[in-house]
């Protein structure tokens, strides 16, 4: 009878005890996050509530902000600009990743052997990825100048004359494109080594048994296999050049013409050079949606095919 | 018929032998054709930056500059307060990176380790605002610091992202779900509180993670230039970035000017990188790896 008791109380104590662990536990969470979890829903939520609500307004970053209703919507869907700008963004990306992409991937495919000094050329590939986008704006204004710039020299000593780059509507864009292939090259590499090591080396074993040539392995067996890597890099890659700013604010100014305006310089030159922020913030919502749809295409793409795991 | 068999063979190796050591020779021109792309512009503009002004311009980038001389830097410095920049800079970029380290430890640590209600719904409303543009919280965030009155000082270009972001805290998680929980268990039977299990288990064997993590913030800082141009005006909180653009529209052609302000922005990273490239590129690859 007695030992029935104790074993109750026995019990319910350390049922107790164990409900007072996990209250502990959980303030011992929310302590744990409550810096991150503020500035989560102080500087990303509101921010991303508010860009809403701007949109109705009209506000030219001084005054209060006055309701206009959905009138920035129709505004942007008239607004020739604000289409050009969109398909500059995409024109900017289209020259971006393909290239940086088919690079990285030759660089990678080269270093993924046992060979001296591999770690050496790793370190080096890296090296423009931390370059301040703004120096190089600086640096390759200089590269491209007409007159003392190292590209129409060396173009001249091949018997040519260089174009205008940065004055010309045709050639201002991809002069852009390139500072961002130079300087995330090496660093979108990285990525694909890292992948490409992660395939075992049974699968090429096996496959050479086979009588499997080079070509053959590199679209049959590697690509495909490269496929979690690719994905993630292109992934990262395209949401990060639909937000191209820092060449074009310090290189062209979004000229000649509109013809190097992307979407986050019109966003910008409407907030800060026109003072119509509630436009601004229309502009912003608009390039969050396509970068959405984009991302979400590029996932269906890619799990359609079938992903190995060898983990 | 043993030996006839054997000739062709061999010379069939040999072939290949002589393949394999074109191919390893094309391998190693490409990948220095590469390599020298990739640092070409900084020794260039280096270079260039201790050219005197009158041979700048005539000669070519990769004639070296002898003699060289300090005078460029001398005029820059007489023309802006380039250390200025630097120390807004390093104090905005500093502070952000401390922060992050911290309170994206404690919040990855919760989210990996502690059961507590709604962790999930909340980790994954961290996760899903990952893919909200940069420029999305901007013009709200302008809205906010007005509000506050924080326009041009330095809390405005630190509190937005001294609390860490959606994906440091993803980061870090992933890498502390790696760590063995026995470790942890263990150490709560000896009757270690969280705060000893963060300081003497997690941390230290975090360290790869963490090091990536704060090199991705300082770069990403140093380097960022929408956020500060929006939100500071004046020469007490400028940043480098904000400077540079600054010089580029007032001196568009005075490349003496231009391109020692280049230089000194470009090499504070390249030295800290220099110093832990180690760990660096081996932990970058890590961030791809879910």
């Amino acid at each position: 009878m007695s030992a029935n008791i104790a074993v109750t109380g026995a019990a319910s104590r350390s049922r107790a005890a164990r409900r007072n662990r996990r209250t502990r536990t959980t303030l011992e969470a929310y302590l744990l996050i409550a810096p991150s979890l503020f500035g989560f829903v102080a500087f990303l939520v509101a921010p991303v509530v508010i860009v809403f609500v701007l949109s109705l307004f009209s506000w030219n970053l001084i005054g209060s902000p006055q309701f206009v209703g959905l009138a920035n919507y129709r505004r942007m869907f008239t607004d020739s600009q604000s289409w050009h700008a969109l398909l500059n963004t995409a024109y900017y990306v289209v020259l971006n990743i393909p290239m940086q992409t088919v690079l990285a991937l030759l660089l990678a495919l080269a270093l993924n052997r046992k060979m001296r000094g591999s770690k050496l050329f790793r370190v080096v590939f890296v090296l423009p990825w931390m370059a301040m986008p703004v120096a190089l704006g600086v640096i390759w204004n200089w590269f491209f100048d007409p007159r003392s710039g190292i590209i129409d020299h060396v173009i001249s000593l091949l018997g040519f004359t260089g174009p205008n780059w940065l004055t010309s509507t045709t050639w201002a864009m991809p002069v852009i494109a390139s500072v961002n292939v130079w300087q995330y090259t090496g660093y979108t590499m990285l990525f694909l080594l890292a992948g490409l090591q992660a395939i075992p080396q049974q699968v090429y074993e096996a496959a050479s048994l086979d009588g499997v040539n080079a070509v053959q392995r590199l679209f049959r067996i590697t690509l495909p296999l490269l496929r979690p890597a690719l994905f993630f890099v292109l992934v990262t890659n395209v949401i990060g050049s639909f937000q191209q700013f820092d060449t074009v604010f310090v290189m062209t100014q979004g000229g000649p013409g509109q013809s190097t305006t992307t979407m986050n310089y019109y966003i910008y030159q409407q907030a800060f050079q026109l003072f119509h922020a509630g436009y601004a913030a229309t502009l912003s919502i608009l390039l969050f949606a396509v970068i959405l749809v984009v991302t979400f295409v590029q996932f269906r793409y890619f799990r359609k095919r079938t992903i190995y795991d060898f983990s | 018929m043993t030996p006839r068999a054997k000739t062709p063979r061999n010379s069939g190796q040999r072939g290949g032998h002589v393949l394999r050591r074109m191919r390893a020779s094309t391998v190693y021109l490409l990948l220095s054709i590469g390599a020298l792309v990739s640092i070409a512009p900084y020794l260039m503009t280096l270079n260039a930056a201790f050219k005197p002004q009158s041979t700048l311009l005539s000669t070519q980038a990769w004639t070296p500059a002898v003699p060289a001389t300090w005078s460029n830097f001398t005029a820059l410095w007489s023309q802006y307060d380039m250390s200025g920049f630097i120390v807004h800079t390093a104090v905005v970029a500093g502070t952000i990176t401390l922060g992050q380290l911290v309170f994206t430890t404690f919040a990855a640590y919760a989210f990996a380790r502690l059961d507590f209600p709604g962790r999930e719904p909340l980790f994954w409303g961290f996760i899903a605002m990952m893919m909200v543009p940069q420029i999305v919280t901007l013009i709200p965030l302008f809205l906010i610091m007005s509000h506050l009155n924080l326009i041009d000082t330095y809390r405005a270009l630190i509190l937005p992202y001294v609390f860490g972001t959606p994906y440091g805290i993803f980061l870090v998680r992933q890498y502390f779900q790696t760590i063995p929980a026995d470790l942890e268990a263990a150490a709560r039977i000896d009757g270690a509180g969280t705060w000893t299990i963060l300081r003497r288990i997690m941390i230290p064997l975090s360290k790869p993670i963490l090091a990536t993590l704060a090199t991705i913030t300082f770069v990403n800082t140093w380097n960022s230039l929408l956020w500060p141009l929006m939100a500071t005006s004046s020469e007490r909180d400028e940043v480098v970035t904000v400077g540079i653009a600054a010089l580029q529209g007032q001196f568009a052609s005075e490349l003496h000017i231009l391109l020692p302000a280049a230089a000194v922005a470009l090499l504070p990273l390249v030295a800290i990188f220099l110093l832990f490239q180690r760990h660096i590129v081996r932990s970058i690859a890590l961030t791809g790896l879910k």
